[in-house]
């Protein structure tokens, strides 16, 4: 058998079945952001004219004796001018444990991949120099978690009770026997993650560089 | 009407003294001045924040120098009055086409504004370009891009002061200093 590794990052795709239901619109050119502090980061990419591509690529990080893919990481933004993956984090840091070992996992088995980890502290300092601190405090963890029934504009008027895990589209499955009750599945969020868009606001304010 | 700011009392802990920036910046000047020997340098320097840094290196280089200053608009959130990209506020007064040029910068973290003033300039076909910065945070770097002359590399912490401001605030301290985090948590 071939190692399954050598086929490398495997393109974003929706689920064969079941169908997903209909997508909400969508602003032109804009995907469906999981998290409000990633339309964030796209808006501050494209002011400065960085090209971006949202989860376009699906790293394998675990698989069973058959080879099939068990566990897989999707990091959140790739840079295609500079060659650079971006994943967001803007959990609190005593929760990020798992997104740490799957970056660790996805070093080991891709070294040639370049990856930069963007933590909550990254995430506000970087809201601290454009002087958009209280939106990073905002944004932050699970209160930045963008919903259906609360889109990004809704958002920036104020945060919602932090809950426990932002998930991420490498999950594995939910195995029932564990989760916690009334816990949602990742597969709830993932649909969610792809019928919630974050539109990216149409432009950004300017301010003289510091 | 504003509300009066105690400079220093907002200061938690002075991270370059005075003496360790003026020491470093003559030992730049040095370097800088060696290295363009009998060529033709031009200064560019990016508004506002490198003012303190350009005025003491300029003087620190021994070599005939020329300058120039740019501005750029920073990110700077939602609205619906700009076109949402960076813009040149102030572009260069003088052609740079065959100048040895050094970009100077006070502190280099992300590397975005960088890197769009660099492609900017290249764009203008000097015969060399180069960066400068009095500070670099390397654990905040975006996007990676050689420097060729750094003062200090520092923590990721929000520094202010010798150019570096917070609310337009601090730039004329003499040193760089670490705001205490109540300063800009209120001010959020």
């Amino acid at each position: 058998m071939s190692d399954p590794r050598s086929a490398g990052p495997v393109r974003s795709a929706p689920p064969a079945a079941p169908a997903p239901p209909p997508a909400d619109p969508v602003v032109e050119g804009s995907p469906a952001f999981a998290h409000a502090s990633e339309a964030e980061l796209s808006r501050i990419l494209d002011f400065y004219e960085v090209r971006w591509e949202y989860e376009p690529h699906v790293f394998p990080i675990l698989w069973n004796t058959d080879g099939d893919v068990l566990e897989s990481f999707a990091p959140d933004f790739y840079l295609p001018d500079l060659d650079l993956y971006v994943e967001m984090t803007t959990l609190r840091q005593k929760l990020v444990r798992k997104k740490n070992r799957k970056l660790r996992r996805l070093r080991e088995l891709y070294p040639d991949v370049r990856i930069k980890l963007f933590y909550a502290r990254d995430f506000q300092a970087l809201m601290l120099k454009y002087g958009r601190l209280a939106l990073a405090e905002e944004l932050s963890g699970s209160s930045g978690q963008v919903t259906p029934d609360r889109p990004y504009e809704e958002l920036l008027a104020g945060p919602l009770e932090p809950s426990a895990d932002d998930g991420d589209p490498g999950d594995p499955p939910p195995d029932p026997a564990t989760a916690a009750p009334g816990a949602p599945a990742p597969a709830t969020r993932r649909r969610r993650r792809r019928r919630s868009p974050v539109a990216r606001p149409p432009v950004a304010a300017e301010v003289t560089e510091r | 009407m504003r509300t009066p700011v105690d400079l220093h009392a907002d200061v938690a802990e002075v991270l370059v003294s005075e003496d360790a920036i003026q020491a470093r910046v003559r030992e730049l000047g040095a370097r800088i001045s060696d290295d363009y020997r009998g060529k033709n340098l031009t200064l560019v320097s990016v508004l506002k924040g490198s003012l303190p840094f350009m005025a003491d290196l300029m003087r620190a280089i021994d070599v005939p120098v020329r300058i120039d200053l740019m501005e750029v608009s920073s990110y700077g959130g939602t609205t619906t009055e700009s076109s949402g990209l960076v813009r040149i506020l102030k572009d260069l007064s003088a052609s740079i086409a065959g100048e040895h040029v050094l970009l100077v910068e006070d502190i280099i973290d992300t590397g975005l504004t960088l890197n769009y003033l660099i492609r900017y300039l290249r764009g203008k076909n000097p015969a060399s370009l180069r960066i400068c910065t009095l500070l670099d945070k390397p654990a905040r770097r975006l996007v990676e891009i050689p420097v060729d002359y750094t003062g200090f590399s520092i923590e990721d912490r929000f520094v202010v002061g010798y150019g570096l401001d917070y609310g337009e605030l601090y730039r004329n301290l003499r040193f760089v200093g670490v705001l205490r985090p109540e300063v800009y948590s209120a001010g959020s």
